[in-house]
C-alpha cells in the first residue's frame, strides 16, 4: 500500500507544466480562440503541439512489445490535470489517455489496425467516435478514426471516409465536428469476444481522465480567484481579506482537496493496458470511477461559479481569461452522461448491494489474475 | 514506487490479527455513555481490556506500551476497530493528543511516569484549554500559573473541558508570565484534577450528560515538574497537539465510513418509502466518506516518506465535521417520527428502535463537530490564510 506519487511520475508532470507555462497562457488561448478559421487556429497552436510531441508521452499507454512506453493509466494521470490545468486545446489526453491504447488493444488482435499502428504512435491523428454520440473533437488534425456502432464492434477508418460540419462549442478551444459517413471502407473491423470489454476499459479511462483535467481545471480556477482578490482593492483593502471571500475560496479547495485522492485511486486501480483489464472486481471499479467523475465535476463546478463571482463584473467579461477553464470545466463536465449518469449507476450500485460497503473494503477486493 | 493500492501480506495478515482479538474480546452488550459515572469506569475497563492485548496505543514505540504500527497498519486497525463496532475511546485525549505531545516535548521522567499509566488506562486525561473569553481565540486566555519555589500557584477558570468530570488528570495551557500577552509567557502545564484547589464542575451537554466540565483553579498548588518542555513554549507546544488533533488522529476515516455503512443499510432498507433527494444524500455521504478515507491514505503515505502535515489539517477537520453532521441529519429524515423516541425501554426493546436512539445520540453529538477542536470557522481563515496565501484580517 503506497497512495504516493514516484519521482518520476511527479518530474513528468513538472515538466508538461512548464511547457505549458510558456506556451499555453491566457494569452495563446486567447489567440487560439480569436482565429478566424481552423487554418489560423491551427497556425496559432502549431508550436505548441510540435512542443508536446517532442515530450513524447502520445505512446505512453501502448504497451512495449508495440512500440510504445509501456507505462499505466495512473502514469498519466498527474499529466491529464497538467493539461487541465492550462485548458490545453490540443487532444494529449484524449489522444495518450484513450484513442491510442484502444487502437493499440484492437491491433493485437487485428493484423490490418496493426500496420497503421507505428504511424499511429509515430504521430499520426487519431480520432474516437463514441458509439452513443456523432460528435468528435479533434478531427482536423487526426489521420484515423476509431470507431463503432455499438460497443460490441471496433473499426478504423482512414479519415477521408468521413466527411463532417465544425460545432461550435460552448469552449472555443474544442475543435468540435459532427461526423457523416462519406464512404464505408474500414481499414478494418473487429467484432471480437473482447471487444466489449475493450470499450469498457476505454470509457474508464476516459471518465477518470476527464475527471483529471477537471481537477487541474478547478485547481487553476481557485488560483485566479485567489490572485484577483489580493490584487482587487474595495474599501482600502484587498476583497480577499473579507472573510465572506476567504471562506468562499476555502470551500473550493476542501472540494478540490477531496476530489483528488478519488481521481488518483480510480487511475491507480485501473488496468495496465486496455487489452489486459484490470484485476479489480469491475462493480467496485466502476463505482470508484463514477465517484471520481462525480467529485472531479463538483469541484470545478464550484470552482468555475465561485471564481466568476470573487471576480464580480469582471467574471462576466469576455476579456477574462477565466473564461477559457471555465467553459472547458463546463464542457468536459457533460460528456458521458455528465454527473447524473455517474451519479446514477454509482446510486443503483449502492442501493441494490451491488459493492461491498465497510471500513475494510476501501481498496475493493482484487480478483486472482487471470480471473 | 508508484501508486500501488494493494495491501502487503504483513498487512493483511495484521488485519486479521486485530479482527480475530476484536471478535474474542469486543463486548457482546454495548457500554453506557462513558458521560456517565457507570459507563465511564465500563470504558475505563475496555481501555485495560485493549492494553493487555497490547491494543491500546497501535502507533506509540513498544518501550510506551505499543507496537509501533506506521500510519498505514494504524488505518487497518482503525478499519478494523470500527467495523467491530468496538467502544469508544475514553482516553482518546491522552492517546491521540497528549501522548504524542509528550514524546515530542516531554522529558524521560515525564515519558516513564506518565505513558504507562495512560496506556493502561489508569489515568484518563481531559484537555483543558479553553475560558469563558478566550475559546477560537486561544490566545486571549487569562488563568495564571506563578512560579513558588518548586511550584506552580494557578488561578482562573476554564470551561469545556471534555470528559474532565470523571477523568484523572488534565493538560492545560496557563499563563506563566502575568506580564505577558497573547501566545507569549503560555506554559503547557500537567496536573491531577483532584489537585486541592481544583474544583470540577460539570456542564451537561446537549444529551443531558455532563460530557463536559468547567474547572475552577484556587491557589492549586502544581508541582513544576509537571511543567511540559519550557517554560514560555506553551504556545507552540498546544498547536503541534492541536495539528494532531485536526491532523489525522482525532477522527479516523473508519469511523465515518463506518457510519456511512449503516446509513446506506437504513437507506436501503427504507428505500420504497424515502424521497429521491434524501436517497441521493445518503449517496453523496457515502462518496464522501470513502473519500476522506482515501485522502487520509495519501496523507499517511506522504508522511511515512518523509512529508509533514501543516495548515492542510484544517481542511480535513473542515470535512469530516461537516461530513459528520450530513450523514445523521440523512439517518433522522429516514428515520422519520421514530427518530424522536428517546426514552430507555427503548433499550431492551426491538433492534430498530435501539438503532434509532443510536442515530438521534449521534445526530445530537455530530451538531458540536464543527465547533470543538477550532470551530470551521477559524479552520476556513486557516485554509485561507495558509493553505491560499490570503491576507489576515
Amino acid at each position: 500500500m503506497q497512495f504516493t506519487f514516484d519521482e518520476d511520475q511527479r518530474l513528468a508532470a513538472q515538466s508538461l507544466r512548464d511547457l505549458l507555462d510558456d506556451l499555453c497562457t491566457g494569452a495563446d488561448l486567447r489567440r487560439a480562440a480569436e482565429a478566424c478559421d481552423a487554418t489560423s487556429f491551427t497556425v496559432a497552436c502549431a508550436t505548441r503541439r510540435d512542443r508536446i510531441k517532442e515530450l513524447g508521452f502520445d505512446a505512453a499507454l501502448v504497451p512495449e512489445a508495440q512500440g510504445g512506453l509501456g507505462l499505466r493509466p495512473v502514469d498519466l494521470v498527474l499529466l491529464a490535470e497538467e493539461a487541465g490545468r492550462a485548458a490545453l486545446p490540443e487532444p494529449l489526453v484524449e489522444t495518450a489517455g484513450v484513442a491510442l491504447p484502444l487502437l493499440a488493444a484492437l491491433a493485437a488482435i487485428d493484423p490490418r489496425a496493426d500496420a497503421v499502428l507505428p504511424a499511429a504512435i509515430g504521430g499520426a491523428g487519431i480520432a474516437l467516435r463514441w458509439p452513443d454520440s456523432d460528435l468528435v473533437v479533434g478531427i482536423d488534425t487526426a489521420d484515423l478514426v476509431l470507431t463503432a456502432e455499438s460497443e460490441t464492434s471496433l473499426a478504423l477508418y482512414s479519415v477521408d471516409q468521413f466527411e463532417w460540419v465544425a460545432r461550435e462549442s460552448v469552449d472555443p478551444l474544442r475543435r468540435l465536428t459532427q461526423l457523416r459517413a462519406r464512404a464505408v471502407e474500414p481499414i478494418t473491423v473487429s467484432r471480437d469476444a473482447s471487444i466489449p470489454s475493450l470499450w469498457r476499459e476505454a470509457r474508464r479511462c476516459a471518465a477518470v481522465f476527464d475527471a483529471a483535467q477537471l481537477i487541474g481545471l478547478a485547481d487553476r480556477m481557485n488560483a485566479l480567484a485567489v490572485a484577483y482578490s489580493l490584487e482587487r482593492k474595495q474599501f482600502g483593502k484587498a476583497i480577499g481579506a473579507n472573510q465572506a471571500v476567504k471562506h468562499q475560496l476555502a470551500n473550493v479547495q476542501i472540494q478540490i482537496e477531496f476530489a483528488r485522492p478519488v481521481v488518483y485511486s480510480a487511475a491507480g486501480s485501473l488496468g495496465g493496458s486496455l487489452s489486459a483489464p484490470t484485476d479489480m472486481d469491475t462493480r467496485w471499479l466502476d463505482a470508484r470511477v463514477a465517484h471520481a467523475a462525480i467529485a472531479a465535476r463538483d469541484a470545478a463546478d464550484l470552482a468555475a461559479r465561485t471564481a466568476i463571482q470573487v471576480h464580480g463584473a469582471m467574471g462576466y467579461s469576455w476579456e477574462l481569461d477565466l473564461q477559457f477553464y471555465a467553459k472547458r470545466s463546463w464542457a468536459l463536465s457533460g460528456l458521458h452522461g455528465g454527473r447524473s449518469a455517474h451519479f446514477r449507476s454509482l446510486h443503483e450500485a449502492l442501493m441494490q448491494q451491488r459493492i461491498e460497503l465497510g471500513p475494510d473494503q476501501l481498496f475493493g477486493r482484487s480478483l486472482p489474475r487471470g480471473a | 514506487m508508484s501508486i500501488e493500492l494493494q495491501y502487503t501480506a504483513k498487512q493483511r495478515a495484521l488485519r486479521q490479527e486485530v479482527r480475530e482479538w476484536l471478535q474474542t474480546n469486543v463486548p457482546k452488550k454495548s457500554l453506557a455513555s462513558y458521560d456517565t459515572a457507570e459507563g465511564f469506569e465500563a470504558h475505563r475497563q475496555w481501555e485495560r481490556t485493549l492494553h493487555s492485548g497490547r491494543w491500546s496505543m497501535v502507533t506509540w514505540p513498544e518501550k510506551f506500551g505499543g507496537r509501533g504500527l506506521d500510519l498505514i497498519e494504524w488505518l487497518i486497525f482503525e478499519e478494523e476497530y470500527y467495523r467491530a463496532d468496538a467502544p469508544g475511546r475514553v482516553n482518546q485525549n491522552g492517546v491521540f493528543l497528549f501522548g504524542p505531545t509528550l514524546m515530542e516535548y516531554g522529558t524521560d521522567e515525564q515519558k516513564a511516569r506518565f505513558l504507562p499509566r495512560l496506556a493502561s488506562g489508569e489515568d484518563i486525561w481531559a484537555q483543558v484549554w479553553s475560558e469563558p473569553q478566550a475559546g477560537s481565540d486561544l490566545a486571549a486566555l487569562r488563568s495564571t500559573a506563578i512560579r513558588d519555589g518548586d511550584h506552580y500557584v494557578v488561578n482562573g477558570h476554564k470551561i469545556w473541558s471534555t470528559r474532565a468530570v470523571f477523568a484523572d488528570w488534565g493538560f492545560a495551557l496557563f499563563r506563566t508570565d502575568p506580564a505577558s500577552e497573547r501566545h507569549r509567557g503560555l506554559s503547557y502545564i500537567v496536573f491531577p484534577l483532584d489537585t486541592p484547589g481544583v474544583r470540577v464542575r460539570g456542564i451537561p451537554q446537549l444529551d443531558g450528560e455532563a460530557g463536559f466540565a468547567e474547572i475552577f483553579f484556587e491557589d492549586a498548588r502544581i508541582p513544576v515538574t509537571n511543567l511540559i518542555g519550557a517554560e514560555g513554549q506553551g504556545w507552540s507546544i498546544a498547536m503541534a497537539t492541536a495539528g494532531f488533533e485536526r491532523g489525522l488522529m482525532l477522527r479516523s476515516p473508519a469511523r465515518f465510513q463506518r457510519t456511512a455503512q449503516r446509513l446506506v443499510e437504513l437507506a436501503r432498507r427504507a428505500q420504497s418509502d424515502a424521497d429521491p433527494g434524501l436517497l441521493a444524500s445518503v449517496t453523496q455521504c457515502w462518496m464522501d466518506a470513502e473519500a476522506y478515507a482515501l485522502s487520509t491514505y495519501m496523507t499517511a503515505s506522504r508522511l511515512m516518506s518523509g512529508g509533514s502535515i501543516g495548515a492542510e489539517a484544517s481542511l480535513n477537520k473542515v470535512f469530516w465535521s461537516e461530513l459528520d453532521l450530513r450523514m445523521h441529519r440523512a439517518a433522522i429524515g429516514l428515520l422519520g417520527a421514530r427518530a424522536e423516541l428517546r426514552d430507555r425501554l427503548g433499550e431492551s426493546a426491538q433492534e430498530d428502535l435501539r438503532e434509532a436512539m443510536r442515530w438521534m445520540d449521534g445526530f445530537l453529538f455530530s451538531l458540536a463537530g464543527p465547533i470543538y477542536a477550532g470551530a470551521n470557522e477559524i479552520q476556513r481563515n486557516i485554509i485561507a490564510e495558509r493553505v491560499l496565501g490570503m491576507p489576515k484580517v
